[in-house]
């Protein structure tokens, strides 16, 4: 509760939770507002902002952009939660694993981390979707293989700060069971730092499936953002709309997610000082 | 002492001095309406338990109170400027020039990545004009190490504080301190993070170079036995008021403020415990024999690895309802003996037998079932509570684990938080509502739950105000009687080793140097080092006679000429 109200007061966090909540709202409604799908034609091509009742115009074959930008809005915030979500699921079992068991196991997990850390993680995408074929699932997969080492390291670094604090041993010494322990008394203590790093994940993980989108990636039964500049590229000099409206949602979001998960840090971080001056 | 009566203007004069806390603190003022005076060649105690307000009136006076933390009234005088008219430049001159500080902590004051020697030469650098020459400087850096006794100036200098021990890096503080002969030292708790023996070395110390040099000496402390070792004049402090001040002496004896008779009742006072009437029985519920543990620290990869060892074949025995007391300085392996019994820290060699078993042995389900009739109490209660857990999950946390069902095992914790001192309510609260002994009481109540038949008192009440000590002691003396309970109290403190145990280990890197009754080791310690740790006990002069009022002046001349 006193985490909520720190971050009410907190302005730059605040913008950005608003934005967030403006896509929202947005990718929620797209059906309602638009209920043709945004494959479908529904003007002339190359129709600008504004005319034949299309706000921000149509496309090389008559789609409407701005269904396009919002059903790419539920897209976006699909493929960005679940992909960082999957990310934080591999990098805190990994970390977990590493940090509290020390030892080889440590020195294994943290190599195979290092590996992934070396890989340009984009060029791994794109290998990893183009082997398997693209879809919803894979690129989810996907995206979440290759963001989850620094989630690991910090997760990582945080059980060894914590492994070893008396209160850890206090629970040892009780008789706790060793996932109870790391569950109970070592996660919830490490949590804020993973949680701020998660919500940052979001916003990289958009940005790769735009990437991989505007690559002809994506999958093919989505409206994506990435798609509709890929699509729209060729013309840009004629038709800035298309490319332009789809990016601007990008930044936009991306902006929005970096400064609600840089306000979450500001909240969490100072933490409630324990001791007494 | 006479030379301190004659003397001038006073080094250090608080007048009035108020200090306001920010708005929605516990108490509106850190202190209020605080006077004393220092004069050269004398050492005032400020003595006071924590949250009293003695810090603050410390930092106040070389303007380094945290922000939001103002004077609001009131004049500080440090040899004759005021310290908060003074500009930026003014006041960097004051501090370690002519007042001078040193910490509690002497490793979080000083740079970690400076070798020892370069940090000193800084602080004649900064505040000598004109700037000595390099050679001087150096000079001047070997007499101060000579001076404030360590070993090897030209080795040390050349040394990382964590290469130190604590007493030595308090030494090197001092030596900072006493760079630009300061006419006023200010020494807050300087010697509560070291054990007996470097305490009393640190002590004497401050109180050799304030003879050589006249300074005069603020030295905070919340121990009454410091004071009777040290003090020239006592001011008493609760809650930012003062209870009482004036001569040392004459407030020992004859304390007028019932909080001051209080504080002084409360020092341990190594008399020893009359509650041994142990049924010695001649089965062992614990015993341990020739445990080894040697730990290695690596160092850069052409060195070799630095070796400490912790048990050098550490073998005793427990008997139910027994306390054993386990001393010695810090770095003997005392914290290390608790922790592999509890099988914290896995010893190299050894064997812990409990209950018909090898502890070393045990593995996984039957190691855990083993741990439930061994419990500890860690040093520090901020650190040994879950900030995140509520005070009755913690304790009920533990019969849980064993099948206990929920609803009985907060029942019990209920119980368990009244019989330890604090109320039912306590167990829907965070641990950071708590006090450092409140905190403690949770730990013990935590230990207890369980039912355990030994407990390990890992130096449970070192980190706590003497009068809080006084009773968390009584109470795990009660307890122990009520659950027969066998119990290793691990302590630096001789005072609270004879309180409360029946018999003592005295350790010294990692061997058991002497063995005994605690009447037998106390009255006839037939060890050199034990005698030494037994004089290291603050105080112990003043309050060791029976009747001390009377034997008060003697003692205090007596450590006087000791110590020059």
């Amino acid at each position: 509760m006193e985490t909520a109200r720190a971050f009410l007061r907190h302005p730059s966090g605040m913008i950005g939770l608003l934005l967030l909540l403006v896509v929202v709202v947005v990718a929620i409604t797209a059906p309602i507002v638009f209920p043709v799908s945004p494959w479908e034609m529904v003007g002339a091509p190359f129709t600008p902002p504004g005319e034949d009742g299309l706000w921000l115009g149509g496309d090389t074959l008559g789609r409407d952009v701005a269904a396009g930008v919002a059903y790419g809005a539920r897209v976006s915030l699909l493929i960005g939660i679940a992909s960082a979500l999957a990310a934080m699921a591999i990098g805190v079992v990994i970390g977990a694993i590493s940090g509290y068991f020390g030892g080889k196991v440590d020195l294994v997990l943290m190599r195979m981390t290092e590996l992934f850390q070396t890989i340009p993680a984009f060029v791994l995408a794109i290998l990893l979707v183009a082997t398997f074929n693209p879809s919803l699932l894979t690129i989810i997969l996907t995206i979440g293989a290759v963001s989850w080492p620094p989630l690991a390291r910090l997760t990582r670094a945080e059980f060894l700060r914590l492994r070893h604090r008396e209160f850890v041993e206090a629970a040892l010494c009780q008789g706790e069971r060793t996932w109870r322990i790391v569950l109970g008394h070592i996660l919830p203590n490490a949590i804020s730092p993973i949680l701020v790093v998660t919500s940052l994940t979001v916003a990289t993980a958009i940005l790769l499936e735009s990437a991989l989108s505007f690559m002809g990636l994506g999958d093919p039964n989505l409206m994506s953002w990435g798609f509709m500049i890929g699509a729209g590229r060729t013309v840009i000099r004629n038709a800035w709309w298309m490319s332009v409206f789809p990016g601007l949602a990008i930044l936009v979001t991306v902006l929005a997610i970096n400064l609600f998960g840089e306000g979450l840090s500001d909240v969490l971080n100072p933490r409630v000082s324990r001791r007494r001056s | 002492m006479s030379d301190a009566m004659q003397s001038s203007a006073p080094v250090l004069a608080v007048d009035d001095l108020s200090i306001a806390l920010p708005k929605g603190g516990d108490r509106p003022f850190a202190v209020e309406n605080v006077s004393f005076e220092i004069k050269p060649n004398e050492v005032v105690c400020l003595v006071g338990e924590s949250g009293s307000g003695k810090s603050m009136i410390a930092h106040a006076v070389l303007q380094l109170l945290p922000r939001g933390v103002d004077i609001v009234s009131g004049t500080v005088t440090v040899a004759g400027q005021n310290p908060s008219k003074l500009d930026g430049r003014g006041l960097r001159n004051l501090r370690g020039g002519n007042a001078a500080m040193i910490f509690q902590e002497p490793l979080s004051s000083l740079n970690p990545l400076k070798r020892v020697g370069k940090q000193i030469e800084e602080m004649i650098l900064a505040h000598q004009r004109p700037v000595p020459s390099m050679a001087e400087v150096r000079a001047r850096v070997q007499i101060l190490l000579t001076q404030v006794g360590l070993p090897n100036p030209l080795l040390l200098e050349k040394s990382y504080p964590f290469e130190l021990s604590g007493g030595q890096r308090q030494r090197v503080m001092i030596a900072m301190a006493m760079a630009n002969r300061p006419a006023l030292l200010i020494a807050d708790e300087p010697t509560t993070a070291l054990d007996v023996t470097t305490q009393r070395q640190i002590l004497r110390l401050i109180d050799d170079l304030r003879r050589e040099r006249g300074m005069g000496v603020l030295l905070i402390t919340h121990d009454f036995g410091v004071v009777a070792d040290v003090a020239d004049r006592v001011v008493v402090l609760r809650h930012g008021k003062v209870v009482e001040q004036g001569a040392a002496s004459e407030v020992l004896r004859n304390p007028q403020a019932a909080y001051t008779r209080e504080l002084i009742d409360a020092v341990p006072k190594a008399r020893l415990a009359d509650i041994h009437e142990t049924i010695v029985r001649p089965e062992p519920l614990l015993e341990v024999v020739g445990l080894q543990k040697t730990f290695r620290v690596k160092r850069g990869w052409l060195q070799p690895p630095r070796e400490v060892v912790a048990a050098d074949g550490i073998s005793l025995t427990l008997h139910e309802g027994e306390t054993l007391a386990v001393v010695g300085e810090s770095g003997s392996g005392k914290s290390t003996l608790g922790r592999m019994i509890m099988r914290l820290t896995e010893p190299d060699a050894g064997a812990i037998r409990f209950g018909g078993a090898d502890l070393r042995q045990l593995r996984g389900e039957a190691l855990r079932q083993a741990r439930r009739q061994l419990q500890i109490v860690f040093q520090d209660p901020f650190a040994s509570l879950d900030p995140r857990q509520k005070v009755g999950d913690a304790i009920a946390r533990g019969p849980m684990a064993y099948g206990t069902s929920r609803s009985e095992a907060m029942a019990q914790a209920r119980k368990l938080l009244v019989r330890v001192g604090l109320s039912e309510t306590t167990a829907d609260r965070y641990p950071h509502e708590f006090s450092g002994g409140q905190r403690q009481r949770i730990c013990i109540a935590r230990a207890l739950a369980l039912k355990p038949r030994v407990l390990i008192a890992d130096e449970a009440v070192s980190a706590l105000d003497v009068s809080v000590q006084a009773q968390v002691l009584a109470l795990l003396a009660e307890l122990r009687q009520e659950m027969r309970l066998a119990m290793i109290f691990i302590t630096h403190d001789l005072r609270i080793a004879a309180e409360i145990a029946d018999r003592v280990i005295v350790l010294q890197k990692g061997r058991i140097v002497e063995e005994g009754t605690t009447a037998a080791v106390f009255t006839a310690p037939r060890q050199a080092y034990t005698r030494d740790l037994l004089d290291a006990i603050p105080g112990r002069d003043f309050f060791d006679q029976p009747g001390f009022a009377a034997a008060a002046e003697t003692a205090r001349i007596d450590s006087g000429i000791d110590a020059v």
